[in-house]
């Protein structure tokens, strides 16, 4: 092929439609939260002076305001994430077994359904919600009077408000990994299962000798994709029970965009986002190294 | 034995898909309900004095600063377009990746590309907020459809397909002396029809279902997003009526069903793509 700058500049012709966009609204933003984190940025004011890694320090001396809201919410984040990840993999394994030993006829059938919720937006699925956890009219507590059980206060208690945000979020989300699972299983040869049965193997010992070690690579997958998603945890608590009762489910990120908005306050709320996006990765790279390291072994 | 063990499972299988379907068919009852009934703690799915009140006034904008029917169309248009937009950056971006070896900084390129899949969305949403702030663009379309356009993950899908293509039809192409762009549009694009269409449908629910970012990027009732809409209604003042709240959902979810039943297979591919690195 002809290599003449002409030819390579068509070839980046191609490319810089979207290179643009990734510069403009990626990249460019990146550096620019980077630079408003080291200033003293009003929302409202023109004058953004600089201060260095003040807004840093700020949220790590005990004490102020920004120190209790990053730490509360990233406390509360991370109960969130106990609660909901291991669930959110096990219960979507469960379901893609399940699913998976259905006859063929009927399986899509079950798959589609379980998945459907996945295709709802945030805000449907959380007033889909407020209204079945309603305290007086809502179908859970009308359900639980049928029972003759008295009506729980689903959002306005702990610890119901977690068993809440944990049943929402497993009804929202499940589904995606229902179908990472169901895809990981559907790969596990055939003949492993059969040699094992003529070894006179009971499902549980194949299960755990032949299934967990083949979908390991995918369990991590899972792993990382709902820890993360778990982490970005902000319509449920926002919708459902606006971090209530008290502060128990104000969230990370329900604090870090209310320093940006309601106290207008970019700076500190950027440096606040950095430190949040950093949380993340380590977390991910963490789990990333401690589960490759155990497959080494 | 065996045949009792498949009844068995089939029957958790049903039990299980009722749970999950509840919420959607309580839902959609509601919607029918006039606020008393929906209010009564009754539970009953049938509704006794079955009403679409709630969806003519909702459509309608009868209720207060809720133009329903104007955010179903800005999101229609805010999705449509924005797909648009990232099926055809992503493939010409995908394609001189894969395909143009005199493409300069490709490594480069690519790996930037790739890693920005890792970074997590809450860091770019402050400054992207400033950014269309100062450009003055906050509340219009362009701040709801240009945020969309900067993601890698098409990229990727469609470079993954474009390397696996025959490397013996494009030379027998370019003999014939097509240039790169009748390569890109005659050869190339007409074999990913389907990954396409996954990546579309992709896009446009990632769209259509955003919430955190419509909220804060539009001000105005009229600008909003169907879901960003919603969500002001829910914190709003009609918290407690559930009928036409149920109503809006109802029509909320319509669109982005139908799709996602009628694409349902690629959109199971394109997880699995997603997934299997």
């Amino acid at each position: 092929m002809k290599t003449t700058w002409t030819s390579r500049l068509t070839s980046f012709l191609f490319i810089l439609p979207y290179l643009a966009a990734f510069c403009m609204f990626l990249l460019f933003p990146i550096i620019y939260g980077v630079v408003i984190s080291l200033q003293d940025f009003e929302l409202l004011s023109t004058d953004h002076p600089f201060v260095g890694i003040h807004n840093y320090v700020t949220i790590f001396t005990p004490g102020t305001y920004e120190n209790s809201v990053f730490f509360g919410g990233l406390w509360t984040t991370i109960q969130f994430v106990i609660f909901s990840v291991p669930l959110l993999i096990f219960v979507g394994l469960a379901m893609a077994m399940l699913v998976n030993a259905l006859p063929g006829r009927v399986r899509n059938w079950f798959r589609t359904f379980y998945f459907l919720p996945y295709a709802l937006s945030a805000s449907v699925m959380a007033v889909i919600w407020l209204m079945m956890f309603d305290t007086n009219a809502g179908f859970l507590n009308s359900l639980l009077a049928k029972l003759g059980i008295s009506s729980i206060p689903w959002l306005t208690a702990t610890p119901w408000v977690w068993i809440a945000l944990v049943m929402t979020t497993l009804w929202w989300t499940i589904g995606f990994n229902m179908i990472i699972f169901v895809n990981a299983l559907n790969e596990v040869p055939e003949d492993y299962y059969e040699a094992a049965s003529i070894d006179g193997a009971n499902v549980w010992s194949k299960f755990v000798s032949i299934t967990l070690p083949s979908i390991r690579p995918v369990m991590l997958f899972v792993m990382i994709t709902s820890t993360i998603a778990s982490f970005n945890i902000y319509a449920q608590p926002f919708l459902l029970t606006r971090g209530g009762p008290g502060s128990t489910t104000r969230v990370l990120l329900m604090n870090v965009l209310d320093q940006a908005f309601v106290r207008k306050d970019m700076g500190s709320a950027s440096a606040m986002a950095i430190l949040m996006a950093l949380f993340i990765m380590i977390i991910s790279v963490v789990q990333f190294r401690l589960t490759n390291r155990k497959e080494k072994v | 034995m065996v045949k009792t063990k498949k009844v068995g499972l089939l029957l958790l299988a049903v039990l299980i898909a009722l749970i999950i379907l509840l919420p959607l068919v309580w839902m959609i009852s509601t919607a029918f309900k006039n606020d008393f009934e929906a209010l009564s703690g009754r539970m009953n799915f049938l509704p006794k004095k079955p009403t679409v009140d709630n969806f003519v006034q909702g459509l309608s904008g009868e209720l207060m600063n809720t133009p329903v029917l104007r955010w179903i169309v800005n999101s229609l248009v805010v999705g449509t377009v924005g797909t648009g937009i990232v099926l055809f950056i992503d493939s010409m971006a995908a394609f001189a990746l894969a395909r143009l070896p005199d493409l300069p900084l490709r490594r480069t390129l690519f790996s930037m590309f790739i890693a920005s899949l890792m970074i997590p969305s809450v860091l770019t949403f402050l400054p992207m907020y400033m950014e269309f702030n100062t450009l003055g663009l906050i509340n219009t379309y362009q701040a709801l459809i240009l945020p969309a356009t900067a993601g890698a993950f098409g990229v990727f899908l469609l470079y993954q397909f474009f390397i696996s293509f025959p490397k013996e039809i494009e030379e027998a192409a370019r003999i014939d002396g097509v240039d790169k762009w009748n390569l890109y549009a005659r050869i190339l694009m007409p074999s990913a029809v389907s990954i396409m269409a996954t990546l579309g449908i992709f896009t446009f629910m990632g769209i259509y279902n955003d919430f955190v970012w419509p909220l804060y990027a539009t001000t105005s009732p009229e600008m909003r997003t169907i879901t960003a809409g919603i969500a002001m209604m829910a914190t709003g003042s009609y918290t407690q009526s559930y009928g036409k709240l149920m109503a809006m959902t109802t029509i909320a979810t319509l669109p982005v069903v139908i799709i996602f039943i009628l694409g349902q297979k690629s959109f199971v591919k394109a997880i699995t793509s997603a997934g299997v690195k």
